[in-house]
């Protein structure tokens, strides 16, 4: 079972997003002014949607060495501050939500499998609803989304360290299948990378 | 010279709005573990947007509450601990798309458009959706807005000093969002509610020069 450390902005409700199933174990780890948390003893890094970008930027160092040992990160939109390695999340409302649509790009991994793209193009008939900037991805990082005009927005990083790194420009992420409800494209998402990330016939560096 | 300080733990749409063109010479932002009472001195005003950390200002309520004491005003948005605040807040379900499903079943049903933050708007200006409601409110608030069951949205008071102007609506995390495109309207006139001072009267941008490296953090 993979030990996940989740971060904490000391936001409502984070808690119920994120429950420790078959797949995973959460250990959520509050951001406080002196913030320097042990990453040695975690498989994976979440940094969900909502987090405290000044704080990480504080550990970026730390981050860099746990991704060096061949661990992983999963972060979720809005990393504004310089902390992701080889990766910039950017904001931009330069171009007109409602005409964004989602384009799979390759997809070495199968992430995007079970996943309707529908659901992250419509919401109730709307689109640009999971609309929030882009990535500028690292030379070699694989797009698995794109967006109308070809900027990156979910991007599977295996070359700029030794481990791996799911990041979206748009949130939330979420592992709220526990319950048994039924998984929409954003959870599936989550839960391929988890199940990467668990496979024993994959190696933890690509 | 920035007037309003927002109160901020490094969320990206508390960023993306307080670094904007439009208003980055408005908004200070104050990084809610480093946050003194030294350093709100200057300003005229306290913005504490949703998405904040409930915890960390229940540890900095004296802050809060000091200035409102020196006359000042607050405002506060989205959901919010009991903690800190004399009122009872609730969680409901986020309703993103009565416009589409039910168009004249609003989450805000009756709204005092005689406040200055509300003067001017229009009831789609006036209400978006909702993070949760008030069941109680201290018993000198002035309510401003409630919902089809009476629970209270937006609602003002003076008993502390200044004023303190709390709402389930959240403006400064949706405008900073920026998929909502009509909130320049409301941001705009609570901005000048709040500092006397009106931004300009175009559309937000954003200066990519604030991202990644040259973030001002």
């Amino acid at each position: 079972m993979l030990q996940a450390l989740l971060i904490s902005n000391g936001l409502q409700g984070l808690e119920k997003y994120y429950v420790s199933n078959e797949l995973v174990q959460y250990t959520i780890c509050p951001v406080t002014r002196d913030f320097a948390p042990d990453l040695t003893p975690y498989d994976l890094l979440v940094v969900p949607n909502g987090s405290d970008h000044v704080a990480m930027l504080k550990i970026k160092e730390q981050v860099r060495a746990f991704l060096a040992a061949g661990k992983a990160l999963m972060c979720c939109d809005g990393f504004f501050t310089a902390w992701v390695p080889g990766n910039q999340w950017v904001m931009d409302n330069s171009r007109r939500t409602l005409d964004l649509r989602y384009t799979p790009g390759p997809d070495a991994h199968g992430l995007l499998e079970n996943l309707d793209l529908d659901e992250l193009n419509f919401s109730h008939g709307m689109s640009g609803w999971w609309s929030c900037g882009y990535i500028q991805a690292a030379p070699g990082a694989e797009v698995l989304l794109a967006d109308t005009w070809q900027r990156p927005i979910v991007v599977l990083d295996e070359v700029s360290t030794p481990g791996r790194m799911l990041l979206t420009a748009s949130g939330p992420l979420a592992d709220v299948t526990y319950a048994g409800k039924s998984e929409t494209a954003l959870v599936v998402m989550y839960r391929n990378f988890l199940r990467l990330l668990s496979s024993e016939t994959v190696p933890a560096h690509g | 010279m920035a007037k309003i300080g927002l109160i901020f733990n490094g969320v990206w749409s508390h960023y993306a709005l307080a670094t904007a063109p439009k208003y980055r010479d408005l908004y200070e932002l104050l990084y809610v573990h480093e946050l003194t009472a030294e350093a709100v001195q200057h300003l005229d005003a306290l913005a504490i947007p949703f998405q904040s950390n409930q915890q960390v200002l229940t540890e900095k309520q004296a802050i809060i509450y000091d200035f409102l004491k020196a006359g000042k005003k607050v405002f506060l948005e989205g959901d919010s601990s009991t903690a800190w605040l004399d009122a009872q807040w609730e969680d409901r379900p986020v309703n993103n798309y009565w416009w589409v499903d039910d168009p004249t079943n609003p989450p805000v049903s009756e709204t005092n458009y005689d406040h200055p933050v509300y003067q001017g708007l229009t009831p789609r200006q006036a209400c978006w959706h909702t993070h949760g409601v008030y069941t109680r409110v201290p018993e000198s608030a002035e309510i401003i807005q409630t919902n089809a069951t009476g629970d209270v949205i937006t609602w003002q008071t003076h008993a502390y000093g200044g004023t303190l102007l709390a709402t389930t609506l959240d403006p400064l995390v949706e405008h900073g969002v920026q998929q909502i495109t009509h909130l320049d309207n409301y941001v705009d006139r609570l901005t000048y509610w709040l500092s006397g001072e009106q931004p300009s009267a175009a559309r937000m941008t954003i200066d990519a020069a604030a991202y990644g490296v040259g973030a001002v953090v």
